[in-house]
């Protein structure tokens, strides 16, 4: 069943899926109150019964022509007057009438004897008289001066029944109002339950992507709707950030976008104001396509960075010598390094190995030694270490000779497009997006990378991996 | 040699048009899909350049067609879609190569050529050029007759270079096939560019005919000019 949240509609269907509930159980609870009254009115009815014929066995007598009959004085006597409504019948063992008395009208009671009826104890049944009256019945043997005789003793049921459906109507009277009263005050209760819910859900509608500050109010913080609100607004929250950052990265994506395209642009006019030679043609067009270049460059990291957001980049793990990397790298950009006069120097334990993406992991040592090289100064030494941090971890850093980091933006410079120095770092062909590739390569490894300053006045970059890395960590 | 090129950016198509017609190739365009059909049921190219993403019919659709009729003509995919999977479904679909947008000129011109090359090339152990000798087999290279001290880096992007002499080579194609980097983003432009100013040190500067120029805005190249 769909469940719609305006909040009336819960409301009506929990009041009545309660009351449906209610209503059934509290007839079955009349029910069975009903029998097991009838039940006990019935016991007291043979119980009654037993009793009487222990008191008429008393007021018996022979008659002299060999019947039987009752002292009806006995009668008289207002505390039995309630045993009028007795039926009674004595018969001989062969089933001689020998007395039976005027309630009976004649009627048989039960006919002839059984074999040992009423013998040793009290015979009890419920019967129907020829005249149709139901009646419960009692007989029990009895010697009269040394003859024995069967007393039969019955009450008629029509009243117990009429008792018993009084009180079953009675309760089935009461019932409906009992219901109505359940019902309203489930529906109230209810209500004031859900008012939270329809007010998170009143607020919920307003909230939009363009409105994701909106938060759903928290009423009651330890309760089941407070905790559901806390949830959600847990949720809101990542979303607004990744949101944010989304559109940070959007709006600083198209401003980098638009150097290039802006140098484009002012080259192609330029060049088409007046008429140059064709080898000035020539020239604009390579320094067209060189923007082009960039651009394309740009493009492809920006790429990266998506795919690496969406977790579209499936990870190639092995396992390899982190120094064999970093020899690896330096192999690649240590001609740069050779142009500016610099050393780099690698130590460590050639033996530490890990489990990763080679060639993503390789991007982020990469574009790390890339950058050291790029901002130590010439005929500067660089040094490359892997080591063991601890047990678990393994640490490669990368110590330049640089000008440093300000601690302030220490934590900005793995930020998507930030620069510590504008102007300066794009000139060098940088798309400000090296560093959070590389935070990207190590994060997705369960890695830390980060900055430090360096002994020499430089900074000291360091990636850190565990070492035994499972791959269950692992996207 | 006949190529089709099947691309809905007339402007793209028609520098293809021109790029291959000045390298000597005879080549047609179909802006659409249907077109290409259609041109297939009259003539048979020997190389077809296939956009993926046609605007009325993807690119991949036409290709299936064009294999299920039995074209074994060989296709080169043009795409801006470069993850794997894309990859993996361009050659299923029957493709014999891909190339990702925005490519180097260059590079197109050397895919095509590969993929026209019947016959694969000898391996060659000797390669000339002008006074310029290279020794593959035993790794040496000299230029009028003084061997040049070259690192292994430096040997391979002469080889390279020395195999595509005459054609400009892009830097895309030097770092995915001398520095073997398969990753696009990464950028050895840097690396690149130092590293050819070193080879022109050793295999140029001591001589008055120069060799390797470089191309501003393209790459590199080496021939007698």
């Amino acid at each position: 069943m769909r469940l719609s949240f305006r909040s009336g509609n819960l409301r009506l269907r929990l009041t009545l899926w309660y009351g449906l509930a209610f209503s059934i159980l509290l007839l079955l609870h009349i029910g069975v109150a009903t029998y097991v009254h009838y039940r006990q009115l019935i016991a007291q009815a043979y119980h009654a019964a037993n009793e009487e014929t222990e008191t008429v066995e008393g007021l018996m007598y022979q008659t002299p022509d060999g019947r039987v009959s009752l002292n009806e004085d006995y009668f008289n006597h207002p505390e039995v007057r309630f045993r009028l409504d007795r039926l009674f019948e004595v018969l001989a063992p062969d089933g001689t009438i020998l007395y039976r008395n005027s309630k009976l009208n004649g009627t048989e009671l039960g006919g002839k004897p059984f074999h040992n009826e009423g013998m040793g104890s009290y015979n009890e049944r419920a019967l129907k008289l020829s005249d149709g009256r139901n009646v419960l019945l009692v007989s029990h043997f009895h010697l009269l001066n040394g003859r024995p005789l069967i007393l039969r003793l019955a009450f008629d049921q029509a009243p117990l029944l009429a008792n018993v459906m009084r009180f079953f109507s009675v309760l089935l009277l009461l019932a409906p109002i009992t219901v109505m009263v359940a019902v309203a005050v489930v529906y109230r209760v209810t209500s004031g339950a859900l008012s939270p819910l329809s007010n998170m859900v009143r607020r919920a509608e307003r909230i939009t992507a363009e409105r994701l500050s909106e938060r759903l109010p928290v009423h009651d913080a330890s309760d089941d709707l407070g905790n559901a609100a806390r949830v959600f607004n847990g949720l809101l929250q990542r979303l607004e950030d990744s949101f944010s950052q989304l559109k940070r990265f959007t709006s600083d994506a198209s401003h980098e976008l638009r150097t290039p395209l802006a140098s484009m642009r002012s080259i192609g006019e330029v060049s088409l104001q007046k008429n140059h030679s064709s080898e000035a043609y020539r020239e604009v067009i390579a320094s067209m396509l060189e923007e082009v270049r960039r651009l394309t460059h740009l493009v492809d990291s920006l790429l990266v960075i998506s795919r690496a957001d969406s977790g579209q980049i499936a990870l190639r793990l092995s396992e390899f010598s982190c120094m064999d990397l970093v020899q690896e790298v330096v192999g690649v950009v240590g001609i740069l390094a050779e142009d500016k006069h610099q050393t780099i120097r690698m130590t460590g334990n050639a033996g530490i190995e890990v489990r990763a993406d080679r060639g993503i992991l390789r991007q982020a040592i990469l574009n790390l030694v890339d950058n050291a090289i790029k901002y130590s100064a010439d005929d500067s030494e660089i040094l490359v270490e892997v080591r063991k941090a601890s047990e678990e971890l393994t640490e490669i850093s990368i110590v330049d000779c640089g000008p440093g980091i300000p601690v302030d933006e220490q934590s900005r410079i793995f930020d998507r497009f930030y620069r510590t120095d504008q102007g300066r770092s794009r000139e060098q062909g940088g798309t400000g997006l090296g560093l959070s590739i590389a935070k990207w390569a190590v994060e997705v490894h369960s890695g830390t990378i980060g900055v430090r300053p360096g002994d020499g006045g430089g900074s000291c970059f360091f990636v850190r991996l565990p070492l035994n890395s499972s791959t269950s960590q692992l996207r | 040699m006949q190529i089709l090129i099947v691309e809905d950016e007339s402007k793209l198509a028609c520098a293809l048009q021109q790029g291959l017609e000045e390298e000597g190739y005879s080549a047609a365009v179909a802006l659409s899909g249907e077109e290409a059909l259609q041109w297939f049921e009259r003539n048979t190219p020997d190389l077809v350049l296939l956009d993926v993403m046609l605007s009325k019919r993807n690119g991949l659709s036409v290709l299936r067609e064009f294999r299920r009729d039995g074209f074994q003509t060989p296709v080169l995919l043009l795409t801006a879609l470069d993850s794997v999977e894309d990859r993996v479904l361009g050659l299923d679909a029957g493709a014999d190569d891909y190339l990702v947008k925005p490519f180097a000129f260059p590079e197109l011109l050397a895919r095509v050529r590969a993929l026209l090359r019947r016959t694969a090339t000898t391996p060659q152990s000797v390669l000339e050029l002008a006074d310029l000798h290279m020794n593959l087999a035993g790794r040496t290279a000299s230029r009028a007759g003084t061997a040049l001290e070259l690192t292994s880096r430096e040997f391979d992007l002469l080889e390279y270079l020395m195999l595509n002499r005459g054609r400009v080579v892009s830097r895309e194609m030097l770092t995915r096939d001398v520095w073997k980097e398969t990753s696009r983003y990464t950028s050895l432009d840097n690396v690149i560019d130092v590293q050819v100013a070193r080879l022109r040190r050793k295999i140029d500067d001591p001589y008055d005919l120069k060799l390797l120029h470089t191309v501003r805005g393209i790459g590199f190249v080496l021939r007698e000019e």
